[in-house]
């Protein structure tokens, strides 16, 4: 069984359809690379994923729960599905190490001291282990979006999204905070992006999904789908960022 | 009789002052508790709890302070029911203040952007864990200054309670006046002593802002 099922997903605000019938699913391990034009869906579908958006038809299932169910417990859903965004949203008020630690300590109930080891232990695995004790006002954007991975982390998430997460940030920058979603490939996460960065995406994805008018219009494995463009629009849209 | 202006009016202005600030914490107090209801209840998930207190919000700003003096001292005697001018003036500053404070910490939660929100609910925080972990820690420092500003109004509107028999301190000022006939005198003494209270106020809030680093 697919850990996330999307199946004739709807989602309208007011009259502009964002999602128009949206069927896809993703295995355990995949990794999924969203691509496509301004507007077309892309971040309103990883969105749809964790509950975070409600849809007006269809089905989101996670590991066998429907997430659009109204007797989901989103609470339960999102401590197994991290998400990322593209403005990073750290909480500017508390240190990184509290940053990290106020979901488990909160949520789960962890002790603050086991809390501060597990924070250690994921801010290790983007190479900031020596900024937990810093406000996130002293950290670059690279280092700032490499800790909201790190938060996720430390929630053990089946399955993370990312929402446009190097788009924020300096072109010198992107590369720290990719190295690290590479690592976590590595690691065999299961992971869904959008994204922009084409290279990353044919290098990484297992798995491109090109969005078009709020349809998936195309998809297929990452090297051939973005080599070998089936259908008109995806052949437009990859010429128009690649040049 | 008219008499001199003495250095003891001068101490009973200052003693009257106790009343203005008995009734100024009864009235941030109440209005504390009933402002602290209101700004949750406008920010809540739940439509008709935020219409509710909408409602009240306008209602209260819509109408006169001194009517809703009148109303529970004056008013509820009528009916029968005494009351002490101390319930009356706690329960018509706790309306009033509780209006005012409600919204404008409202507009303190609603300044923490929604992607806070998000961000908190994306890692399995409640509704209220988001309340109290993320987005109340962030208002409270953009909650002072203006939270300060309608404390020294407060101050000042404590002298509206003479209307139902306390000597506060512009109260007295008007009796010093009627037996001295110096209004020029006695009422700069009288606004020197507001001016002894507010002025301090605002020199906190400053500090406590600096300290809080609003402006990170």
């Amino acid at each position: 069984m697919s850990l996330v099922d999307l199946r004739d997903v709807v989602k309208r605000y007011g009259p502009l359809t964002v999602l128009d019938g949206v069927s896809l699913s993703v295995d355990k391990g995949e990794i999924i690379a969203i691509i496509g034009r301004s507007g077309s869906g892309k971040s309103t579908l990883l969105r749809c994923v964790n509950g975070l958006e409600p849809i007006q038809g269809g089905a989101v299932t996670f590991a066998g729960t429907v997430v659009n169910d109204p007797g989901t417990d989103l609470r339960k859903l999102r401590q197994q599905v991290g998400i990322v965004f593209q403005s990073f949203n750290l909480f500017p008020h508390l240190s990184v190490e509290r940053n990290i630690t106020l979901a488990p300590t909160v949520v789960k109930g962890m002790d603050r001291q086991a809390a501060r080891e597990l924070a250690r232990a994921v801010l290790r695995k983007v190479g900031l282990e020596e900024k937990i004790d810093a406000y996130p006002d002293r950290l670059s954007g690279g280092q700032q979006q490499r800790v909201a991975i790190a938060r996720s982390l430390a929630m053990s998430p089946q399955l993370m999204l990312f929402d446009e997460i190097t788009s924020a940030l300096d072109p010198e920058l992107v590369g720290e905070v990719l190295k690290v979603l590479e690592e976590m490939a590595r690691d065999g996460m299961t992971m869904m992006l959008v994204t922009h960065e084409m290279g990353f995406a044919r290098k990484v994805a297992s798995r491109v999904v090109f969005m078009h008018q709020g349809k998936v219009w195309e998809q297929g494995p990452a090297a051939e789908t973005l080599a070998k463009p089936r259908t008109a629009e995806l052949e437009t849209f990859l010429s128009a960022v690649l040049h | 009789m008219i008499r001199e202006l003495a250095f003891i009016d001068v101490l009973y202005l200052i003693a009257a002052m106790r009343w203005t600030l008995a009734l100024t914490a009864i009235a941030f107090a109440g209005g504390t508790i009933v402002g602290l209801s209101v700004a949750l209840l406008r920010v809540s998930p739940m439509a008709p709890l935020r219409w509710a207190a909408m409602v009240y919000v306008h209602a209260v700003q819509g109408t006169p302070l001194l009517a809703w003096l009148f109303v529970f001292f004056f008013g509820l005697s009528i009916v029968g029911i005494t009351v002490s001018p101390w319930i009356a003036a706690a329960a018509a500053y706790s309306i009033y203040a509780g209006a005012f404070l409600g919204e404008i910490w409202r507009g303190c939660l609603q300044s923490i952007p929604r992607t806070q929100w998000e961000a908190g609910a994306s890692l399995g925080l409640s509704f209220t864990e988001q309340l109290r972990h993320v987005i109340i820690p962030q208002a409270v420092r953009v909650a002072i200054p203006p939270t300060v500003g309608f404390l020294v109004q407060l101050i000042k509107n404590t002298s509206l309670a003479a209307v139902i028999g306390f000597v506060e301190l512009t109260r007295e000022g008007q009796l010093t006046t009627a037996t001295t006939f110096r209004p020029f005198s006695v009422y700069l003494i009288v606004a020197a002593l507001y001016f002894a209270l507010c002025f301090p106020l605002t020199r906190w809030s400053r500090r406590l802002e600096g300290r809080l680093h609003v402006a990170r």
